[in-house]
C-alpha cells in the first residue's frame, strides 16, 4: 500500500466517535487537527472516491461549525475559552471542502470571516533600538491581547483571499506586515526580524506557510515582493533539502508550490518522510499537511501575481 | 498599551508586583531598582529558607555524565526508594536550532545520563518533555539538536507539550492576572519534574537557567509561538507563577558548555565544564548566576523569589561537590540598561 493511502486510512482510523481529531489520534478533538484532516480527507485525489473519507471528512467539518462561538470565532477545543487562532483554519477546511454555491450559504464562514476582519493584533509604539520590525503594523495574534506575529497572520490572509476578500484593507495591511518580517536574506521565523544586536535566523515552517499567503499578491515599489520570495524561495529549496520533518517539510513545499517553485526531487522527500512515522500510531496535523503537501494544496489559492520561475 | 499593567499578587508587606514596562513583541519586562528597597529587609533571612546545591565537575559531553548525576543526585538525599515507582519527567531546554550553532540547547547526552540514572533506580517511566518556545516544529528541532537520535538509541519517547492535551490548574502563584495556567497532560501526570536547562544569559531576563525553562511547559496551542501572552503579563512575574504552580522537583544544569552574550539563541559558545544541580530552583539559579560570574539580585525573577520559593544568598545555599569559585567564568553579557544590574556584581 502506497503511503497516502495508508495515511489516508490512518486518518479515518484516528478520529474520535465525535467527528474530531485529538493532535494524536484518539485524543481530545482539537480544531487545527480537525480541519486539516478533514481537509486532507476532501482534496486529496486518492480520496475522492471513498465514501467512508468523505463522511469523515464531513463529520470533521461538523465538528468544527458544533465548535464555533456565537461571535464566529472556533477555539482550540471544547473547554478552552481561548484563544482562537484556529478560526482561519477552520475557514480554509469549510472553503476547501465545499463547492461555491454552498460556500455563500455557509454561515460558519461568513461569521467566521467577519470574526477574523475584526481582530487584529496589538500595535506598539516602535523602537528602532530593540525591534528590526515595523510594530506598528496589525496583522493577526495567536491570542488576544497581544502583538501580531507570522502563521496566525499568514493563515488570517490565506483563509481571506480564499473568501474573496484579496482587497480588505486587513489584508493589504496583513500583507505588508508580512513582507516587513521577512528576513534579509529571505524566509520568515515566527514574526522577528531582528531583535537588539542580531538577526534573527528562518525557519522553513513558517516561510512556508507565509508563501503560501502571499499567494496572487502584486509587485509594488514599496513591498519589493519579488526580491523576497525570491530570497525565501531560495532559503526554503536549499533548506528542505535536509528537512523530513512533516510540518516543516508539508508546509515547505505547500508555499513553494504556491509560488510554482517546487523541486522535482519534492515526491521522493515527502515518501522518506512519511515512511519515518509509518510504523507509529502517527501524528494526526502531520498526516495530514503531508497529504495535503501531495495534492498540491494551495490554501489562498493559486499564486496569479508574480511567479518565482517567472 | 506598553503602560498598561494588570493586578499582581501583594507578596508581603503590601508590595504588589506590577508590569513595569512591558516590550510586547519578543517582549520583556524589565523590572527597575524600585522594589528592590522592599525586598532588602528579608534578603539575608529569606525567612529561614535553606537549600542544598551540587556542582560536579564535567569537561566535556564525553565523561561519565550518569556518574556524576547519580554521585550529585545523592549528595541531594536521592536514592532508589525515592524514585522506584515514579513517573519522571525530563524537561530539556530546546528553544530552536541552528547548525552552528549546539550550544543553544540542552546537550543530549545530560538527558540521556539523567534518564539512565533514573532508569538505574526503577523509575516507572522517564519521558523526555519540552514546548519550544519559538519552533512549533518538534521533529525538526529533535532532527537538528541530535536529541532525536539521541532518545531512539537510548529509547526514550519524546512528548510535544505544545500539543498535548492540556488542563486548566488555579495559577497558586498569583503574580500575573492569569487565573488558571493550562498545563499539558504529560507535566500533570509526573510524579518528578526535573527542569534540565543550558547555563546561558539572556537578552531580557538577564540569565536563562531552571525557573525560567519552564517557560517551556506553557503549551503553544493555548499560550502561541512565541508565548507573548507570558511576555505580556511579564517574564518575572510569569516564571514565579509557573514555578508556584507547576513546584519543579529538581534541576539538572548544562553548564558543560553555556551560552554568554545576546542568549538564549544569538550568543556565543561558553566552555564551563560542570553541571549544576539541586531541589530547588532558585537556589541552584542563583549559583548559576554565580558561576557565570554575574549577579544573582539584578535578576527580577530571582529577586523576587528570594524567600518566597527559595534562597538565593549564598549563605543560605549549602554548596556541594566543587566550589563555585573552582568553575567560575565570567559570562559577557549584553550592555544594555536593563542589563546592567545583572553585570554589577
Amino acid at each position: 500500500m502506497s503511503w497516502t493511502h495508508a495515511f489516508l486510512d490512518r486518518l479515518v482510523r484516528g478520529a474520535n466517535p465525535d467527528g474530531s481529531w485529538g493532535y494524536r489520534p484518539h485524543t481530545t478533538g482539537c480544531s487545527e487537527p480537525t480541519a486539516l484532516a478533514s481537509l486532507a480527507l476532501a482534496v486529496h485525489p486518492a480520496a475522492q472516491s471513498s465514501d467512508a473519507l468523505t463522511v469523515a471528512s464531513r463529520a470533521g467539518l461538523n465538528w468544527l461549525t458544533d465548535l464555533q462561538k456565537h461571535d464566529g470565532s472556533v477555539p482550540v477545543a471544547h473547554g478552552l475559552p481561548s484563544p482562537h487562532w484556529p478560526t482561519a483554519m477552520a475557514v480554509l477546511a469549510w472553503a476547501g471542502c465545499d463547492d461555491a454555491d454552498s460556500l455563500t450559504k455557509n454561515e460558519a464562514c461568513t461569521a467566521a470571516v467577519r470574526w477574523l476582519l475584526n481582530t487584529r493584533g496589538l500595535a506598539i509604539e516602535h523602537d528602532a533600538h530593540t525591534f528590526g520590525h515595523d510594530t506598528t503594523l496589525q496583522g493577526w495574534p495567536w491570542v488576544a491581547d497581544t502583538h501580531s506575529w507570522a502563521e496566525p497572520t499568514a493563515m488570517a490572509i490565506a483563509a481571506l483571499k480564499k473568501m474573496g476578500h484579496s482587497d480588505h484593507p486587513r489584508v493589504r495591511e496583513g500583507c505588508r506586515l508580512l513582507l516587513d518580517r521577512c528576513l534579509p536574506n529571505g524566509g520568515w521565523n515566527y514574526g522577528n526580524t531582528r531583535v537588539l544586536a542580531n538577526t534573527l535566523r528562518p525557519f522553513p515552517a513558517t516561510t512556508g506557510i507565509v508563501l503560501a499567503a502571499l499567494a496572487g499578491e502584486p509587485e509594488t515599489d514599496k513591498t519589493a515582493l519579488r526580491s523576497r520570495v525570491d530570497a525565501s524561495v531560495a532559503y526554503l529549496t536549499d533548506a528542505l533539502k535536509r528537512v523530513r520533518a512533516p510540518l516543516s517539510l508539508a508546509w515547505g513545499l505547500i508555499g513553494l508550490g504556491t509560488w510554482d517553485a517546487r523541486p522535482p526531487e519534492s515526491h521522493d522527500w515527502l515518501a522518506e518522510c512519511a515512511e519515518r512515522s509509518r510504523d507509529e500510531p502517527g501524528e494526526v496535523a502531520h498526516d495530514a499537511l503531508l497529504l495535503l503537501a501531495d495534492a498540491r494544496w494551495r490554501p489562498a489559492g493559486k499564486c496569479i501575481g508574480v511567479s518565482a520561475d517567472g | 498599551m506598553a503602560d498598561q499593567q494588570r493586578p499582581g499578587k501583594s507578596l508581603d508587606g503590601g508590595v504588589k508586583i506590577s508590569r513595569r514596562e512591558v516590550l510586547g513583541a519578543g517582549g520583556a519586562l524589565l523590572l527597575g531598582g524600585g522594589l528592590a528597597g522592599a525586598f532588602r529587609h528579608r534578603a539575608r533571612s529569606e525567612r529561614g529558607l535553606k537549600a542544598d546545591v551540587f556542582i560536579g565537575r564535567a569537561v566535556s559531553y564525553e565523561s561519565d555524565l550518569p556518574g556524576l548525576i547519580q554521585s550529585g543526585l545523592a549528595e541531594l538525599g536521592f536514592d532508589r526508594p525515592t524514585v522506584r515507582g515514579r513517573r519522571i519527567v525530563l524537561k530539556p531546554n530546546l528553544v530552536e536550532t541552528a547548525l552552528e550553532s549546539p550550544h543553544i540547547n540542552t546537550h543530549p547526552a545530560v538527558v540521556v545520563a539523567a534518564a539512565e540514572v533514573f532508569r538505574r533506580w526503577d523509575a516507572k517511566q522517564v519521558l523526555i518533555a519540552e514546548g519550544q518556545g519559538h519552533r512549533r516544529d518538534s521533529q525538526l528541532v529533535l532532527d537538528e539538536s541530535g536529541m532525536g537520535t539521541a532518545l531512539a538509541e537510548a529509547g526514550l519517547s519524546f512528548v510535544d507539550l505544545n500539543h498535548d492535551e492540556v488542563k486548566p490548574i488555579a495559577n497558586t502563584g498569583g503574580f500575573t492576572s492569569m487565573e488558571k495556567l493550562y498545563l499539558p497532560r504529560a507535566l500533570l501526570e509526573a510524579d518528578l519534574i526535573v527542569s534540565m536547562p543550558k547555563l546561558k544569559t539572556h537578552h531580557w531576563a538577564g540569565v536563562t537557567c531552571a525557573m525560567k525553562n519552564l517557560f517551556g511547559v506553557m503549551p503553544g496551542i493555548v499560550y502561541g509561538w512565541p508565548k507573548n501572552v507570558l511576555h505580556r503579563e511579564g517574564i518575572a512575574q510569569s516564571i514565579l507563577d509557573i514555578n508556584t504552580t507547576v513546584q519543579p522537583s529538581l534541576a539538572i544544569v548544562d553548564g558543560i558548555v553555556g551560552m554568554e552574550g545576546d542568549g538564549p539563541i544569538m550568543g556565543a559558545a561558553k566552555q564551563v565544564g560542570c553541571l549544576i544541580m539541586g531541589r530547588n530552583l532558585p537556589a541552584v539559579d542563583a549559583s548559576a548566576t554565580r558561576v557565570m560570574q554575574l549577579n544573582p539580585y539584578g535578576i527580577a525573577y530571582l529577586k523576587h523569589a528570594s524567600g518566597l520559593l527559595g534562597p538565593i544568598h549564598e549563605w543560605n545555599i549549602t554548596q556541594r561537590g566543587e566550589s563555585i569559585a573552582s568553575v567560575a567564568s565570567k559570562f559577557d553579557i549584553l550592555d544594555e540598561p536593563h542589563l546592567r544590574a545583572v553585570a554589577t556584581v
